[in-house]
């Protein structure tokens, strides 16, 4: 007479393996599911921004001041004049590369670096600077101010 | 869950009917013999395809085609989408692991002969999706319009330039015009995501039927599987088992080479910048642009590119009707011919692809 | 023209062999009493053995005034327009002529004068707005060195003027020329000396050329921003003409090695100043000591101002100290580096800060010294991180901007260094600082992504190993079995039930 057959060590094994099977498939799933779902959510900047860059709404741009925006890898100076027009210029001064600025009480955007003024058209008229500044295109979307590429 | 499992599969069975279509798969075995390991690559292949689908439909979502565009817009997935930079890595190793397998798939395939009766159409399903994979590969090259995508498309389309008769109207065909401008980018693009998808899915599906129908081909001389049980393996499980399992590795392979290697965006095309020197198309195309550089301008009174050109098509027309011309083989008789015509080819394209990349 | 300068050459062989007594021009209108036989007494050329006849034809040797004066002798007469100058120009512009008279004279005045602003045409048109007898007078011509001629150092300022400060007259060609050089030129040191005698100080045609002057704004012009200085050290790097003076001579070898110089003369930046944008030009004299910052200041306008607010502006005037220069040097201003604030021994502040004497100064180069090293060393380590995070592949270049902010603080710092003011200094570098913070903060997390893939890449692998692992085990289960069996094999108590 045999003994009865205890459950096979085999059986052990088998829930193991099937313990592993089940459960690295679930890992695996899940290790391919979470990037392809996060990959479609939409980022936080929804679209590449290359011919046009959102400035910020109109209200807070003040009569008679500039502001630095960044379009690309470039700086572009966005002023709002006393009449309430937005216009917007490369921010690099074609003398030496500094950065301009808008300047209210001369009324000329000017670089610190060389006193050199440009009106506001970008045209340069006093001092070192040998061009004008690249002229950028204001759209106002709504009340939103966006800054493109002068086509 | 086993429960649910079969209740929802007696649905679908009472709708479908799909017992003859079981009992057929369950039958379905996989020869055991010293070349059994050729039998992956196929698969490899398929599973290759898949994900170059997967991640291609991810891309699109946000891959833009115009000139203005494109380049921006990977480096936009690249750096501004969650795992952006993976899917595209992914894409473009992919890709060229997708080539490597149907190119090892295929030379297999001929080395043993696979294609002889009654297979010759899955051979010509087959050869012309590597001909379709080689044109996903030189469209979905230019995508990213950066610097090395624009001149080594010019350079690849002048050379259809140089056919007689229809050369040019070709070229312009495949450029959209002349030169190659966002035009060309628009017309690669659907060529890439609708055109050739399209055929080869078509293809695909024939030459899987096929493969299902027909069973897997026995080398000439390890014939056997069909009688003896001990030289076959039952498809499901086993062979599909061993499949996933390889295609598994190489997932992680193509991870690591993503992780390790991403692949690079460089420079945005310049349409009015010098071909940067040293220009060369992707690695399976190396062996072809090198034998161009070494012909001669002229030989006797023909342009030595055109003699090339000629050579080069002459040849993947008598290699894709192999089956036509190897009579030996369809007999069941061992063709030396074909296996030296296949070894001196893979060792010409293995020497020149090594030439041109230390060029 | 071109006809009467051949004739007036053939007639010069003939009239240069009469002898001065035979002259009967000279003796006819002696007699009439005019000025140009006045003059032509004292005339180089009559000296030389040139008759009336050398220039304006006819027969020398004729009494009678028909014979003498008949254009069958080739008299030409009076000459107008360019003739004039064609007229001086067959012998002055023959090498040949000039060796025969055995002068050293050059001979490519014409040439110069055409090519100069003077070449261009007159308001009536059909010939050149100068001729050589506007300057140089058609009969009493002596030599440039003799004190009566009006090309002489110290006559020629009166030659010029005679246009250039006729405003009505110089209002026909070029209104928005300035008339006022003269008065100008009274004010300088050149000017003085000149109206005191001294015939080696610079005038005009020392600076602007006799013969081949152009406008200012020709790149050939000798006072074109690019030529100036060598033109200035024309003299002014003359040892031995400077030693009489007591002048340095080293002026346009600093100033070329000098940022200013550089821009201007190497990189042909011409917003960088030349010697008369400093000194002036007509009224050229270096600046006064108060001035120094005025003049450094048309175009250093923020330093300018800065400085003047700033306590150094009243110390250094009382100290009768040259403002910008005591710092900057005036020729050899070389590229200004944090090096020149502080307290170390190579700033310029220890030349009168130290911790006993002006210590309330001494301490604020220190800390704005601190306050620049500290940003310098902020604005390094995040172009590093950037670099690297750049190297990895990763995608930054919203830190490589803000990093501009870094750098525009550092520009902004070392001009509010100017005011002197410890918290103004405070609040510019306190700017590049955030900046600097924020960039690598960017280039960290950039980096810490990188990581974060490689981490990721490890997890999946663990994963994907254990999946493969599992079907691996499966797959060799399955295959241990040789073949499911068809029946169960009966076991030995349902053997010994059976039976």
């Amino acid at each position: 007479m045999s003994e009865p057959p205890s459950i096979p060590p085999s059986e052990s094994k088998r829930d193991f393996l099937k313990v592993l099977l089940g459960g690295s498939l679930v890992a695996w799933v899940g290790a391919i599911l979470y990037p392809v779902v996060a990959y479609l959510r939409p980022p936080k900047q929804p679209e590449v921004e290359v011919t046009s860059v959102t400035v910020g709404p109109l209200e807070s741009l003040e009569k008679g001041s500039g502001t630095i925006v960044r379009f690309g890898n470039k700086p572009v100076l966005v002023i709002r004049l006393d009449s309430g027009e937005v216009r917007a210029f490369g921010a690099t001064c074609t003398h030496l590369d500094c950065t301009v600025q808008y300047r209210h009480d001369m009324g000329v955007v000017w670089c610190a670096c060389h006193n050199g003024k440009y009106d506001l058209s970008g045209k340069n008229i006093e001092g070192p600077p040998p061009r004008p500044l690249d002229v950028y295109r204001v759209i106002i979307q709504g009340d939103e101010v966006l800054v493109a590429q002068n086509t | 869950m086993k429960k649910l499992g079969q209740k929802i599969f007696g649905w679908i069975d009472e709708r479908v009917h799909m017992d003859d279509l079981l009992e057929f798969m369950g039958k379905k075995y996989v020869p055991i013999n010293s070349h059994s390991i050729w039998y992956y690559f196929g698969g490899v292949s398929l599973f290759l395809f898949l994900i170059q689908v997967i991640t291609g439909i991810m891309l699109l979502l946000y891959y833009k085609g115009s000139e203005e565009l494109a380049y921006e817009s990977i480096q936009f997935i690249m750096s501004k989408v969650e795992f952006g930079w993976l899917v595209r890595s992914i894409h473009s190793w992919a890709a060229n692991l997708f080539v490597l397998a149907a190119m090892i798939h295929m030379f297999s395939v001929y080395f043993t002969k696979s294609y002889r009766k009654p297979r010759e159409i899955t051979w010509l399903t087959g050869m012309l999706m590597f001909f379709l994979a080689l044109a996903f590969g030189f469209s979905g090259y230019l995508l990213p319009w950066n610097e090395l995508s624009f001149f080594a498309t010019k350079v690849g389309t002048d050379i259809v330039g140089v056919l007689p008769l229809v050369g040019k109207p070709m070229l312009e065909f495949l450029r959209s015009g002349e030169d190659v401008t966002g035009a060309t980018l628009s017309r690669f693009f659907g060529f890439h995501v609708a055109v050739f998808p399209g055929i080869f899915t078509v293809l695909l599906g024939i030459h899987l039927l096929l493969v299902q129908r027909q069973g897997m081909s026995e080398p000439l001389g390890h014939e056997g599987a069909a009688h003896d049980e001990e030289k076959r393996m039952p498809f499901f499980p086993n062979f599909i088992l061993r499949d996933l399992l390889l295609w598994l590795l190489i997932l992680n392979l193509i991870a690591l080479l993503a992780v390790f290697f991403p692949w690079e965006l460089g420079q945005k095309a310049d349409l009015f910048a010098a071909a940067p020197a040293g220009i060369k198309p992707e690695w399976y195309f190396l062996f072809m642009f090198q034998t161009l550089k070494y012909l001669p301008a002229q030989i006797l009174f023909v342009d030595g590119e055109l003699v090339g050109i000629l050579f080069f098509g002459l040849a993947g027309l008598l290699w894709t009707l192999v089956p036509f011309w190897d009579r030996k083989s369809s007999r069941g008789e061992r063709n030396h011919l074909v296996n030296y015509l296949g070894l001196g080819a893979v060792l010409y394209i293995i020497l020149l692809t090594i030439l041109g990349w230390l060029a | 023209m071109f006809l009467v300068a051949i004739a007036a050459a053939a007639l010069l062989v003939v009239g240069s062999g009469v002898a001065r007594s035979e002259d009967q021009c000279v003796t006819c209108h002696r007699l009439l009493g005019d000025d140009p036989s006045r003059l032509f007494a004292r005339d180089i050329h009559a000296a030389a053995g040139v008759s009336c006849a050398g220039c304006h034809g006819g027969d020398p040797t004729a009494e009678d005034p028909e014979a003498a004066m008949s254009p069958s002798a080739g008299f030409v007469g009076v000459p107008t327009g360019d003739s004039t100058t064609a007229m001086c120009a067959a012998c002055h512009s023959s090498p040949a002529r000039m060796k025969e008279f055995g002068t050293a004279l050059p001979t490519d005045q014409q040439e110069q004068l055409s090519a100069s602003v003077h070449g261009s045409p007159s308001l009536s048109g059909g010939r050149q707005i100068l001729q050589c007898t506007s300057c140089h007078q058609a009969h009493g011509i002596v030599s440039v060195r003799e004190p009566s001629s009006p090309v002489h150092p110290l006559r020629v300022v009166q030659t010029c003027t005679r246009c250039h400060a006729d405003a009505s007259y110089m209002r026909n060609y070029n209104p928005s020329l300035p008339v006022d050089q003269l008065s100008k030129y009274r004010t300088s040191v050149h000017g003085v000396r000149n109206a005191g005698g001294d015939s080696r100080t610079a005038q005009c045609a020392s600076c602007h050329g006799g013969h081949e002057i152009r406008r200012a704004n020709d790149v050939n012009s000798s006072v074109y921003p690019s030529n100036l200085p060598a033109t200035c050290a024309s003299c002014h790097s003359d040892a031995t003409l400077m030693a009489a003076y007591g002048l340095p001579t080293d002026q346009l070898e600093l100033f070329t090695q000098s940022v200013h110089g550089v821009a201007l003369l190497e990189k042909g930046d011409l917003g960088a100043p030349a010697c008369n944008d400093c000194h002036g030009n007509h009224g050229a004299a270096p600046p006064g000591v108060e001035s120094v910052s005025h003049v450094c200041g048309t175009c250093h306008a923020l330093n300018a101002e800065l400085f003047a607010e700033s306590p150094h502006k009243t110390a250094f005037d009382a100290l009768g100290l040259p403002e910008c220069e005591t710092c900057h040097g005036n020729h050899d201003i070389i590229v200004a580096t944090d090096a020149l604030l502080g307290n170390d021994a190579e700033a310029v502040c220890s030349q009168c800060h130290d911790a006993t004497s002006n210590p309330r100064g001494y301490a604020v180069a220190g800390t704005m010294r601190r306050l620049v090293d500290t940003l310098a060393r902020a604005e390094e380590d995040a172009r590093l991180l950037v670099e690297d995070a750049e190297q990895k592949g990763m995608e930054i270049t919203e830190a490589k901007f803000t990093l501009r902010d870094a750098r525009q603080a550092r520009l902004e710092g070392r001009t509010m260094v100017h005011s002197f003011n410890e918290e103004k200094f405070k609040e510019v570098i306190s700017k590049g600082l955030v900046a600097s913070a924020s960039a690598a903060t960017e280039a960290t997390e950039a980096i810490d992504e990188y990581h974060f893939r490689r981490f990721g890449l490890g997890v999946s692998t663990l994963i994907i190993s254990s999946l493969a692992l599992a079907l691996f085990l499966t797959l060799r289960r399955i295959e241990k079995k040789p073949r499911p069996p068809r029946a169960p094999i009966p076991t030995h108590q349902q053997q010994g039930e059976e039976q």
